[in-house]
Formats: C-alpha cells, sequence, structure tokens
C-alpha cells in the first residue's frame, strides 16, 4: 500500500492578518454549513472510485493535516465529521499524524477534547510573536500571554506533540524581540518550532504599508541574522533544523511537512488545497465562491520527467537531509551529477553545499540562498 | 543636434500609390526647369518652407497636407528631421506668364548624409539657403553653404520665422552678408508657418536660379542621387540627366557599378506619387526603374548611360560609401536572431549604406556587427529595429575603424576591438579625425574649448560673428565625438551650441585596447579601443556602472579593467545574501515553481560570462555611457 497525505483547507478565520494572502475568510460564518456540506460531498466523491482507481485499494493515510484559515474557529463537530469521514479515502495508518492549526486564542478544553477524541494528535499554533506590539501589528486576534495558555491547556487535553509557529524579519522587529520570542518559545518546552521569515505579499495591508514607508522591513543581512540567531538557540534547546523553516526536538519532524518535501503523494481537499496524485497536480478554486459552486480540480498537470527533476531539486533541497542522490538515479535513470559537474563543484568550492554519503545537501548558508543555488543546478537541465 | 534628411520616394517605396499624371504635362523645354534643394540649420523651418512650396504650387491640396509632407517616414516626422533625399516636380506659372517646371531635391541636413547631401546638391543649379531670423547662422548653415559653393549652385537667401517677436531680419541679413558673403539685397523675407512670402521665394527661383544647360544630344549621364526600393518596380534610382536622354526598354548601364539593367519606366515625382513619363531628358529629375532586384546595385553618386551608346567619362564625385562608425546589434533574446536579420535585411532594401554581416559575441551570442554613416544613422537604424520590427536589441558601444599598421608593415582596417591584432604585432595606430566647427554665443566659448580639450582636440581657428556669437574650428578625433560629444556640448552651452563636422583622414594616435574581466574572464562585448589618456577614466567608469547592472550572484564577482594583462581599475559586485522562500503553505508548491520559472527566465535573458549572469542592462549601462 502505497503512502498517502490528506491535506484539508478550512478557509475561515475570525479576521485578516496584514500580512495574510491565503484563502481566508473572515464573516463568512453563513457559508461554513454550506462549506463542510460541499467538503464532505467531496471527501465522499475521493472515497468512491475515481480516476485515479479506488483509493482505498491502493493507499493508506499516514499523516492529515487540518490548516486554514483557522481550523480552530469552527465548531469542533465539524472538525470531526471530516476526519470521520476521511477515513473513508483509504485506511488510516496506526502511527497517522492528525494534525489541527489553530490560533492560541480560539482554543478551550471542550474544543481540544473532541480533536483528542478524534485521533488528533498534533497541535500547530500560530504563536507568531511574543511582543504584543508586533502581535497588534500584524493583526492576530491572540495575545502573547495566551500562547502560553493555549500550550498548557492543550498538554491538558494530553497533546504530546504541539508546534509553534514564529515570524521574524517583520518591520520594526528587533533582534532582541526576536531572541525574546525564540526564549519564550523554548521556555513552553514544545515539540516543534516554524520559524518563518516574513514575505510581504502584493495585495496585503502590509505590503500597503511597506510601499508607504510606514513599515520598514530590515535588510538581508538583517534577516539572515536572525535566522542565524533561530538556528544557534534552538539546537541549543534541543531542537534539530531538518528543513529550511523547521526545527523539532528528536522524533518530532512533522511527517506531513516532509511529504511535501519528499514529494510524497497528497491529496487537498477543500477550497485552495493543492494536491499530488498519480504523477499529476492540481488543485481546488481559491475562492470560497467558486468552491461553493462545485469547481473542483483545476490545472491538472501531468508532470514530465524533466518537472519531476526540477521539482526534486527544487524541494529536496531545502530539506537537511538533502537530495538523495541514489533515489535520484534510480527515478530517472542518471547519476544526479552528470552535466552538473560545474556547478556542484563550484558551489561546494564556495561552501554552498556538501556533497557526500549518497545526498546533496545545502549548508546553512546555501540555504539562505536556496533559490539561486537550484537555478544554479536546474540551469542545465533545458 | 540631431538631423537628417529624406526621400519622398523611399516613403512611396512602401506606402505610394499609383498617382495621374494630372497637370503635369508640361512640354519639354530646359529653360522652362529650375532644379533646386533648400538648405538649412535643424529647425529653421526648411521642411514647413517645403510644404508651403509645395502647396502655392498647387500639387498638394490643403486637404492633403500634413506637416513635413516630405518627411513621410514617422521617425522623421516626429523628430523633425529628414532622412533621406527626396525629388518633387511641380508645375508653376511665375508671374511673367510663364510656365516652368520646379523640382525640389530635398536634402537631409544632417553630417551622417554629407556625402549624400553632396550628391543631391549635384543634381541641382540652385539653393534655397534658409535662416531662422531670430537665431541667424548656425553651423549647420554654414556647412551646408560650402558645400553647395563646392558645387557652384547659386545660392538664394530665404529668411524664415519673421513672424517671431524675436526676429531681426536685418541683423541676419548683415550675418550672411559677412560671413557668407552673398548678398541678400532684396531676399525674401517669409514666414513659412503663416504662408507669408512664398510667391516671393518662388519667383526668386524661377528668376535668379539659371535653368539647367545640359546637352540632350550627349550619350546619356544620369547622376543618382538616391535610392529607395519599391514592392512593384524593384530598386529604383533617383536621377538627374545630365546629358541625353532615357527611355522605357533602354539598356542602362551603372558606370561604376558595372552592371546592366532593361529599363521598365522612368518619371517624375508628385507628392504622392509617381509620375510615369515616356523619357527623361537633359536637365530633368526623376526616377528610373529597371526591375533592379538589390539595391546595391545602385550607387548613390554613380552614373547611369545607356550600353549601345555609352559617355566617355562617368560624372565626377563618386565615391563608395564608407560606414564610418560601427556596432553590433543582438537580439535580446537569441530566439530572435532570424527575424532581427530578416529586419536589416528590409532596412538595407532602402539603405543602401546599411552594411551588416553576421558576428558572434561570447556575451551576446549571435547578432550581426552593423556599418553606419554615423551616430545619427545608427540611432535612426536602432529605433526603426525596434520600432517597426518590434524588436529587443542588445547594442555594443559603437566604434570607429581604426586603421592598423603591423610590425611587418601590412596595413587592416579594425571595425571591431576583438579583431585588433597581439600587441607585439603592432608598430602603430591611426584614428580618423573631423574638422569640427561650433557656432556659440560667445558666454560659452571657454565651456567649448575645455570640452574640446577634454575631448583630445586640437585648436584651429575662431571667429567673431555679428550678434555676440564665436565660430570656433577644431580638429577632433571622431571617437570622441561619437562617445558623449553632444550630451556634453549641449549641457555645457544649454542647447545654445551648434556643432557640425566633416571627416578629415586618418592620424596616428597612441591608442590601447581596453579589456573589461568579470570573475576573471573576459568579456569581448565589452571591449573597447581608446586612447591611453582616457584608459583609466574610461575603465573606471564603465567597472562601476556593471557592479550597479550586475545583479549580486552566489558568488562575490571581481570587475577589473585592463590594458593587455595590466589591471587598472577594480570594483566587486557583492555575493548575494538571501534569496530564499520561507513557506510553501499546504502543499501548494506553485509559487515557488513561479518564482523558479521567474528566475531562469531572467537567467535566460542574461548572458554567461564564464560563470557570472550579466543582464542586457548591464551592457547597455554601459553603452549609454552618461
Amino acid at each position: 500500500m502505497k503512502p498517502l497525505s490528506l491535506y484539508v483547507h478550512i478557509p475561515f478565520c475570525a479576521a485578516k492578518c496584514a500580512y495574510c494572502d491565503f484563502a481566508s475568510y473572515p464573516r463568512r460564518e453563513t457559508d461554513w454549513g454550506r462549506y463542510f456540506d460541499a467538503l464532505l460531498d467531496e471527501i465522499r466523491f475521493w472515497s468512491g472510485p475515481t480516476g485515479f482507481g479506488r483509493l482505498s485499494e491502493s493507499y493508506r493515510v499516514i499523516s492529515m493535516f487540518i490548516g486554514g484559515g483557522t481550523p480552530t474557529l469552527v465548531d469542533p463537530e465539524r472538525i470531526q465529521a471530516v476526519i470521520e469521514a476521511c477515513r473513508g479515502i483509504a485506511p488510516f495508518d496506526g502511527a497517522v499524524e492528525i494534525t489541527v492549526e489553530g490560533n492560541p486564542g480560539t482554543l478551550s478544553p471542550d474544543r481540544l477534547a473532541v480533536y483528542r477524541r478524534t485521533g488528533v494528535n498534533r497541535l500547530s499554533l500560530g504563536a507568531q510573536s511574543f511582543d504584543e506590539g508586533l502581535l497588534k501589528s500584524l493583526g492576530r486576534i491572540h495575545t502573547a500571554g495566551q500562547i502560553g495558555e493555549a500550550v498548557a491547556m492543550a498538554r491538558a487535553a494530553g497533546f504530546g506533540n504541539i508546534n509553534l509557529d514564529l515570524m521574524y524579519a517583520l518591520p520594526g522587529q528587533t533582534m532582541d524581540q526576536w531572541r525574546a520570542a525564540l526564549d519564550a518559545a523554548v521556555a513552553l518546552d514544545v515539540e516543534h518550532i516554524s520559524a518563518y521569515s516574513l514575505i510581504v505579499e502584493d495585495g496585503t495591508p502590509m505590503a500597503a504599508r511597506v510601499a508607504s514607508g510606514a513599515a520598514l522591513l530590515p535588510d538581508d543581512d538583517g534577516v539572515n541574522a536572525m535566522q542565524r540567531a533561530a538556528i544557534a538557540r534552538l539546537a541549543g534547546a534541543g531542537y534539530d533544523r531538518y528543513e529550511i523553516s523547521n526545527y523539532a526536538r528528536p522524533g518530532y519532524a512533522c511527517r506531513h511537512n516532509l511529504v511535501y518535501w519528499n514529494r510524497g503523494e497528497y491529496l487537498g481537499l477543500g477550497c485552495a488545497a493543492h494536491s499530488l496524485l498519480g504523477g499529476c497536480r492540481f488543485h481546488n478554486p481559491e475562492s470560497l465562491d467558486a468552491y461553493l459552486s462545485g469547481k473542483r480540480m483545476l490545472e491538472v498537470t501531468w508532470l514530465t520527467r524533466r518537472d519531476a527533476m526540477e521539482e526534486t531539486l527544487m524541494l529536496s533541497t531545502r530539506t537537511v537531509r538533502g537530495l538523495d542522490t541514489a533515489a535520484w538515479a534510480e527515478a530517472f535513470e542518471e547519476p544526479f551529477q552528470m552535466g552538473r559537474e560545474a556547478a556542484l563543484e563550484r558551489l561546494q568550492r564556495g561552501g554552498l553545499i556538501e556533497i557526500g554519503d549518497g545526498f546533496v545537501r545545502l549548508t546553512p548558508r546555501g540555504m539562505e540562498v536556496q533559490n539561486a543555488v537550484v537555478l544554479e543546478l536546474t540551469g542545465d537541465m533545458e | 543636434m540631431l538631423m537628417a534628411r529624406h526621400c519622398a520616394a523611399r516613403l512611396c517605396g512602401i506606402s505610394m500609390k499609383y498617382h495621374a499624371t494630372e497637370g503635369c504635362a508640361l512640354k519639354y523645354d530646359q529653360s522652362r526647369i529650375r532644379n533646386f534643394c533648400i538648405i538649412a540649420h535643424i529647425d529653421h523651418g526648411k521642411s514647413t518652407l517645403a510644404d508651403r512650396i509645395l502647396e502655392k504650387t498647387g500639387v498638394m491640396q490643403l486637404r492633403d497636407m500634413t506637416d513635413q509632407v516630405l518627411d513621410s517616414m514617422e521617425l522623421e516626422r516626429e523628430r523633425g528631421i529628414t532622412i533621406k533625399s527626396k525629388a518633387v516636380r511641380m508645375p508653376y506659372t511665375a508671374r511673367d506668364g510663364q510656365e516652368y517646371e520646379l523640382n525640389l531635391i530635398d536634402t537631409p541636413g544632417h553630417v551622417d548624409f554629407t556625402y549624400e547631401v553632396s550628391r543631391a546638391l549635384a543634381a541641382c543649379e540652385g539653393a534655397v539657403l534658409v535662416v531662422d531670423a531670430s537665431q541667424g547662422i548656425e553651423a549647420q548653415t554654414l556647412a551646408n553653404v560650402y558645400m553647395a559653393l563646392d558645387h557652384d549652385l547659386e545660392i538664394r537667401p530665404v529668411i524664415n520665422k519673421i513672424d517671431l517677436p524675436s526676429a531681426q531680419p536685418e541683423v541676419v541679413k548683415g550675418e550672411i552678408e559677412d560671413e557668407i558673403g552673398i548678398d541678400c539685397d532684396g531676399c525674401p523675407l517669409v514666414s513659412a508657418k503663416q504662408g507669408v512670402g512664398i510667391e516671393e521665394v518662388l519667383e526668386d527661383i524661377v528668376n535668379n536660379i539659371p535653368a539647367p544647360q545640359d546637352d540632350l544630344d550627349a550619350p546619356l549621364q544620369a547622376l543618382i542621387f538616391d535610392s529607395y526600393y519599391d514592392n512593384y518596380r524593384g530598386a529604383i534610382s533617383s536621377v538627374r540627366v545630365k546629358a541625353g536622354s532615357v527611355k522605357v526598354g533602354d539598356r542602362i548601364r551603372m558606370m561604376a557599378g558595372k552592371c546592366e539593367f532593361d529599363v521598365t519606366e522612368v518619371g517624375a515625382y508628385l507628392p504622392l506619387g509617381y509620375s510615369p513619363r515616356e523619357s527623361l531628358n537633359a536637365g530633368e529629375v526623376g526616377y528610373i526603374a529597371a526591375s533592379i532586384k538589390d539595391i546595391a546595385d545602385i550607387h548613390v553618386g554613380d552614373t547611369i548611360t545607356l550600353a549601345n551608346n555609352p559617355a566617355a567619362e562617368p560624372l565626377p564625385g563618386y565615391k563608395p560609401v564608407l560606414p564610418m562608425v560601427y556596432c553590433g546589434i543582438y537580439p535580446a533574446d537569441g530566439a530572435d536572431y532570424e527575424s532581427l536579420r530578416d529586419a536589416l535585411e528590409k532596412l538595407r532594401l532602402n539603405d543602401a549604406a546599411l552594411s551588416y554581416e553576421p558576428e558572434t559575441s561570447v556575451a551576446l551570442g549571435y547578432g550581426f556587427r552593423c556599418g553606419f554613416l554615423g551616430l545619427l544613422h545608427m540611432e535612426i537604424i536602432q529605433q526603426r529595429l525596434e520600432r517597426e520590427f518590434d524588436l529587443d536589441l542588445v547594442t555594443t558601444a559603437p566604434s570607429v575603424v581604426y586603421k592598423v599598421i603591423k610590425t611587418d608593415g601590412e596595413t587592416v582596417f579594425i571595425d571591431n576591438p576583438t579583431n585588433l591584432p597581439p600587441v607585439q604585432e603592432i608598430d602603430w595606430m591611426e584614428e580618423p579625425m573631423v574638422d569640427a566647427q561650433v557656432i556659440t554665443p560667445q558666454d560659452y566659448v571657454g565651456a567649448i574649448m575645455e570640452l574640446c580639450q577634454d575631448k583630445r582636440g586640437t585648436f584651429r581657428d575662431m571667429k567673431y560673428i555679428e550678434g555676440g556669437r564665436v565660430l570656433l574650428k577644431y580638429d577632433l578625433p571622431l571617437n570622441e565625438v561619437i562617445y558623449d560629444f553632444f550630451d556634453q556640448l549641449k549641457s555645457r552651452t544649454r542647447g545654445y551650441a551648434s556643432f557640425d563636422y566633416e571627416l578629415k583622414g586618418y592620424e596616428r594616435s597612441d591608442l590601447v585596447k581596453l579589456d573589461m574581466l568579470l570573475n576573471g574572464e573576459q568579456c569581448d562585448a565589452l571591449s573597447i579601443i581608446v586612447h591611453r589618456d582616457r584608459a583609466y577614466p574610461r575603465g573606471r567608469s564603465i567597472a562601476e556602472k556593471l557592479k550597479d547592472a550586475i545583479p549580486r550572484q552566489l558568488f562575490e564577482i571581481p570587475i577589473q579593467a585592463a590594458i593587455g594583462g595590466k589591471v587598472i581599475a577594480r570594483e566587486t559586485v557583492k555575493a548575494l545574501r538571501k534569496d530564499v522562500l520561507a513557506k510553501c503553505y499546504g502543499g501548494d508548491i506553485s509559487r515557488k515553481k513561479k518564482l523558479l520559472e521567474k528566475q531562469k527566465e531572467g537567467k535566460k535573458r542574461m548572458r554567461q560570462v564564464g560563470s557570472v549572469s550579466v543582464p542586457s542592462e548591464a551592457f547597455m549601462a554601459v553603452l549609454k555611457m552618461d
């Protein structure tokens, strides 16, 4: 049985954050019912015979991620119904990892108890910052104090695998504030920490602030310094970096996350969800209304050998484990080094990559310029 | 500063309809023919006067008129310049009651086209000299007048723009009399814009410009003063018949070109079309079509004669057209190479002075080495390629043709720095020089002398002209003129100085090849030949521009300027600090893919010099040299 991961998107939130350009809609409570009906319909569709066959006959589910939006905003029973329905798509592996993403300000013991009963064993909390001022400027609905409370509540409910999302390179954020955020996260003794550098997306309030000069972003060296501070502080507290933005205690790397980087198969359910299944990529519409009107599976793209090579290169080099050259040779029937000798040599000499023991991996410095390194290694693929 | 000219026929070649010969059926009588041109400094109103003359003689109705009728290329109208020669025949009934045939040969005003101007002048008996009533004589006025005098033309001054509040016709008349020595007594005072005094100009032409006195019975001698391509008729010669006559069916011979053709059509030009006739006779101006496929078979300045009754001698003054300024033109996207070649081929159909041959550059890929008459010519070709053919181009720094005398005694001409022989094989080098004249308000004399000094100029002469102005003469190296001389002159004199030049041959000079090295690799597209005294500032300036134009890459990139291996300037592009996407949300890798695609596209548009990606903008930045 082949491993399969499920992603379920809950496109609702209490308020849009200043940096957010994901599919997420505040003030659409009246659509929640219709949305979950549609979602359950979609899950039923994938539970039957599909263009990829009956998934239950060839797959088992190894991870499931319920993201958003703010999944913890909606009634937990809706989440419960979704998870239960998904068991119809394919049998769940005994060690399945089921993550619910949430906002620290939206938790309650009852809510968490429902998740636990449904099999949710990992909680991912959008902490982002421990500074009230920064939280406010980001448009977060929670306070710094609520983060600790949420972690305590989750522990009490029996969660043994908790992630905190943190953000750096924020306008006005000092190195001291960032160090304090890392300290606070470490102090909460969670199993997993994601540290994302802010990306200012076009069309967001943040972009407007940056454009007007109201928000000042740190320069590239400043951003790198913050990332290096994270690597050092988290390593000191026993968190290993396993991907550009992800750190975990041994054994707690997020399985679902790794599926993306390793090009494992996943099925995305709900508005704006993306899938990689049976050698092709497709996704549902970004717009809630389009999803509600029944649009599904857009831009179905059958990946060519070259697509697969490019994806492998661009995704696997995000992980600390790196690109598996033996797997490459087997999948593409040619050695990874072929045609890249000069580039690899140059990158290695420049301290951007390490080559050896069946892997090509980026050094911490290489990860700071991952796009450019990938570009250097894709160049000859034409 | 930028000016030029061009031919009604040229435009005609593309869009002209066949027009009947209405109103033009004059009987052949040389004494009633007046062949003339209009010469002027840019903006003194040459084209407007031509428009008014066309209107007055009735060949153009007011409703057909657009501004600058003769300047039919989009570029000509936009820039107010004339790029090619044009000829138009107009019937005119003078006050004496007689009907005359006026042939207006419009000429480009710009030095790039000096030779073409001289051929157009050779087709005339007289020239109308237009001088702006408030500006007075300018550098090009003088250059054009001297050239007209060289051809023994009767020069008829016309003072234009008398409607301007700042007009000083009497002062300007005095200037013309003092500087050129032409009697301005009774010369027409005109406002071409308002249509004032046009009839006086026409009367002046009829009464004072001599009729041609060519021998109709001698063997045919027709001077080619322009050529262009017509889709239906093939390559066409614009000619002035200096002796004999030519008719349809005659077999003609190009005396310098040595090829023969059968005449399919002869005639005169109307402003909007052709007026075919049975024959073209001595003293007349018109066109000859002979199913000529390649415009390269028609050389401006050549003499056409009859194969079975050839003239003993060609008309004097034929010179093959030699490009003076060269540059490489490359498609920004290598895939456009074929389109670029087709476009150059099409442009050359109408422009025999444009030359090009394929060239390969490590940095720029496949392109063409193109030769031009001068900077304006180069700029016009570039713009036409970009506008009319929608091409994205990379153009290398313009260079002149250097003369290299090798140690083995051989002399070679170098139009591309890449082809320079190794230093040890060079005995000495020579560079082309120009005779330059600048007319400027007195206040700027110091600034101009400083500029000419900076540009390695040699002072020749200085003369005060009426109206607080000064005429300065310098010898200047052409490569300094093509560099940023115009811009400097303009900014140092706030646009008040006028400038003109004429080539005067080669002079020995201490020239070196300046190479640019990126990460230790020489980039041939950035090499230039410069005077040794210029090498250091130029090298430093190019290095600085490259530093700003080359994006940060994975590794630090040293940029060096070097002469024969000796580094004279150095800059560094620092390594890229950060280039990573933090998040691939919910398995959506499309953003990352798009970013990568975009970066790949960006990289594709750059040229690889060793391991360094150099964007086209870097080459452009260096070329612009402001």
